[in-house]
């Protein structure tokens, strides 16, 4: 349900922000669109949270736009978020319920809103039973989801979440990732970061990817990929492939047999495939073209020197 | 507006959740006064003992006679109607005397010389001897001896103790007189000082750690996506504040319902007299001292990384209130003199030097005034220096704290 011609519910235009004199953004730009889920990528210390922050006026950029829900952040418009930071942030020494309903009173709900609000999303989250012990108490899948209906419960339009599957096991995992395409359903606008890049494969219609704080590859998942087609290929064979010229990354024989190799920047697969035939301590039996996965994007984009991230 | 007000419930709400907070409210004090009063109730006993020897000297009922003596001066006719009748038993030579202490008969035994007359002196043996004790606690005989030497016991008794028959005379100005005077003066002055230092600290405590926990915890990060900081520390600020002024009013009333029952131990004082300016005056300076504490460790809780380093420096922001209680000594000896004067000026120390001052004796009223004012003032600029502290940056970082990150973050900041 994405629509690219709405008007940006995030516009984000060359941030830049040091702390002292370390750099931590110097150039990040994006646009996020009501219904969609928009990935937003990078190593750690890339800039990723500070350019959350300074989306939500938490930090002050040094340089740069931010345009939220089309204009500048106002209270009214903070009302308007849920944000869960990578960091979570409940108090573990008090009850769960009234923090979740002190923490959706502080966006605007009253206290009574709060309450029922909160239980439905207990009830949901399979939490209600322990809505009396004190977060300490609860477990680590537990405590991710008790921050995630602090995200949810005042029903956001935009939603920030930051590694929203850390901790969780597979069910809860299915669980959280079906709320979250809920939200982008019924056209609410969701920003996720994470590492784990099959999640983002899977859920995200766009991307960023920012690096050393330079956002170096921006656009559609699928687009991007299709980019990036050629940089890697699946050999099936015999002999040491770990350690081919030119590979940035050998994955070991998968369930379908074959090795799976990221190329590097500016190596070629027909280069490959030549230098392969001319070994003798290696055998081909399978060469083909494999379709890059956003894991090897990340490690191709994420390892090239700077200057020519930026070209990618 | 809104959402300082959720802060402030928020805030009080949890803090009278914790049962720290109950154990400091009743439980400390109740302490504090259990160890306080029991010395003078048992100083008190021994007080009233000691006075109750002049007639009687400590005796056991079951051993009649107690008290021997020997009466070489001839002075003892007849025994004083108010004593026991078998309380003393007369011997004519000391070594029988001497025999019947020995072998347990007697608790002691006096000797009257023939030359008392001339040279006043008696002897008295006990028959557990103590150099510790005092000898003039011995005066059963030289009670005797008044009585028979002027015919009358009240007379006998004015002889030996005339500080109850003679009048003394004090000039007290109309306002100053309910103010209590020497050790209760000095106990009071003290004990108001500390309440309002104690108050004044462990409500300035709750705020560091308040802010302390919402780093460790992480939750400023998600609160800042809500509400300002500033919007954050006043709300922490009037929430603990209203609890300090709760803690205050069960410390003070509970204080004075105490010490009003108890007004033997504080000389006859009539502490529900103090006038009602006096407590208007105390929970002002006490309430601006507050804002002010609490603004400063609110600042140093922004600061610093966790509670363990926080507590390094609490200790020198709060020196200044440490101060007068330290010197408390001036407040009663000269209360008007520059050393208390200048304390009970002094913003820093003014919180709880003035209340004492004003305990203690007669304050002009514009030196009052003139504390308030600077107090105020000086409060002002504490919450104004702590909102620059109290920051986003400042708020999420985990940096150490040392004094040059201090000086550091003073740059950054911008009001």
């Amino acid at each position: 349900m994405t629509t690219l011609d709405a008007q940006a519910t995030v516009k984000v235009s060359q941030l830049q922000k040091s702390f002292g004199a370390i750099p931590a953004v110097t150039d990040v730009s994006f646009e996020v669109y009501p219904g969609e889920v928009f990935g937003l990528l990078g190593p750690n210390g890339a800039g990723k949270t500070t350019s959350i922050r300074m989306m939500l006026d938490i930090f002050k950029p040094d340089f740069g736009q931010i345009a939220i829900f089309g204009g500048a952040m106002d209270e009214a418009k903070k009302n308007r978020i849920g944000y869960m930071p990578e960091e979570r942030g409940l108090y573990r020494d008090l009850r769960l319920e009234p923090t979740l309903v002190y923490l959706a009173t502080l966006k605007g709900m009253s206290e009574l809103a709060a309450k029922a609000r909160v239980a439905q999303w207990l009830q949901r989250l399979d939490l209600y039973e322990h809505r009396h012990k004190r977060i300490q108490e609860l477990s680590k899948g537990m405590q991710q989801k008790a921050q995630l209906i602090a995200t949810l419960a005042h029903e956001p339009d935009l939603l920030v979440v930051d590694e929203p599957f850390s901790g969780l096991d597979p069910l809860n995992t299915r669980l959280v990732k079906q709320i979250i395409q809920e939200q982008a359903d019924v056209g609410k606008t969701v920003i996720m970061s994470t590492h784990q890049m099959y999640q983002v494969e899977a859920m995200c219609n766009r991307i960023v990817l920012i690096d050393r704080g330079h956002s170096v590859l921006y656009g559609r998942v699928d687009e991007i990929k299709r980019r990036f087609a050629g940089h890697a290929v699946n050999v099936t064979g015999s002999g040491d492939f770990a350690h081919i010229p030119g590979v940035l990354e050998a994955r070991p024989p998968g369930e379908n047999g074959a090795w799976h190799l990221a190329l590097q920047p500016g190596a070629e697969p027909h280069e490959l495939l030549r230098m392969l035939a001319c070994r003798s301590d290696i055998i081909i039996d399978r060469f083909e073209i494999a379709e890059a996965s956003l894991d090897d994007i990340f490690i191709t984009i994420v390892q090239q020197p700077r200057g020519e991230a930026g070209d990618a | 507006m809104r959402n300082t007000w959720i802060v402030l419930k928020h805030e009080i709400k949890t803090t009278l959740a914790k049962r720290s907070f109950w154990f400091t409210t009743f439980i400390f004090p109740l302490l504090i006064l259990a160890l306080t009063l029991l010395p003078q109730l048992l100083a008190g006993g021994a007080i009233e003992s000691s006075q109750q020897s002049l007639l009687a000297p400590p005796i056991d009922a079951g051993q009649h006679p107690t008290v021997g003596y020997v009466d070489a001066s001839g002075l003892v006719q007849n025994i004083p109607p108010d004593l026991p009748p078998d309380l003393l038993q007369r011997f004519d030579d000391e070594a029988a005397a001497l025999a019947a202490l020995r072998a347990g008969d007697l608790l002691q035994v006096y000797l009257a010389p023939a030359d008392f007359m001339q040279r006043g002196e008696l002897v008295v043996i006990p028959s557990q001897f103590s150099p510790l004790v005092d000898p003039s606690s011995y005066d059963v005989l030289e009670y005797v001896l008044y009585y028979n030497l002027l015919g009358d016991a009240d007379l006998a008794r004015r002889v030996m103790w005339p500080g109850a028959s003679i009048p003394q005379v004090t000039l007290l100005a109309p306002e100053a007189a309910s103010r209590p005077a020497g050790d209760a003066g000095f106990g009071i002055s003290f004990a108001v000082m500390f309440i309002l230092f104690f108050i004044i600290t462990l409500s300035s405590g709750y705020m560091l750690q308040s802010v302390v926990k919402e780093k460790e915890n992480r939750t400023a990060e998600v609160l800042l996506l809500s509400l300002s900081p500033v919007q954050l520390m006043l709300g922490k600020i009037l929430g603990l504040g209203c609890l300090a002024l709760l803690q205050m009013g069960i410390w003070l009333g509970g204080g004075l319902l105490v010490m009003g029952q108890e007004q033997s131990l504080l000389g006859g004082v009539e502490l529900t007299s103090l006038s009602p300016d006096f407590v208007v005056i105390v929970v002002l300076y006490f309430l601006l001292g507050y804002l002010l504490y609490a603004a400063a460790l609110g600042a140093l809780g922004a600061l610093t990384p966790n509670l363990r380093e926080g507590s390094q420096y609490t200790f020198i922001l709060i020196l200044p209130l440490v101060a007068p209680i330290l010197l408390n000594t001036v407040f009663v000896g000269d209360p008007n003199g520059l050393l208390a004067t200048v304390l009970s000026l002094f913003p820093l120390t003014s919180p709880t030097a003035m209340p004492a001052r004003l305990v203690a004796g007669d304050v002009p009223a514009w030196h009052v005034l003139l504390g308030l004012a600077l107090l105020a003032a000086t409060t002002f600029a504490f919450v104004l220096l702590a909102a620059r502290f109290f920051r986003a940056d400042t708020l999420l970082s985990e940096a150490a704290l040392d004094w040059r990150r201090i000086r550091k973050e003073w740059g950054n900041s911008k009001l």
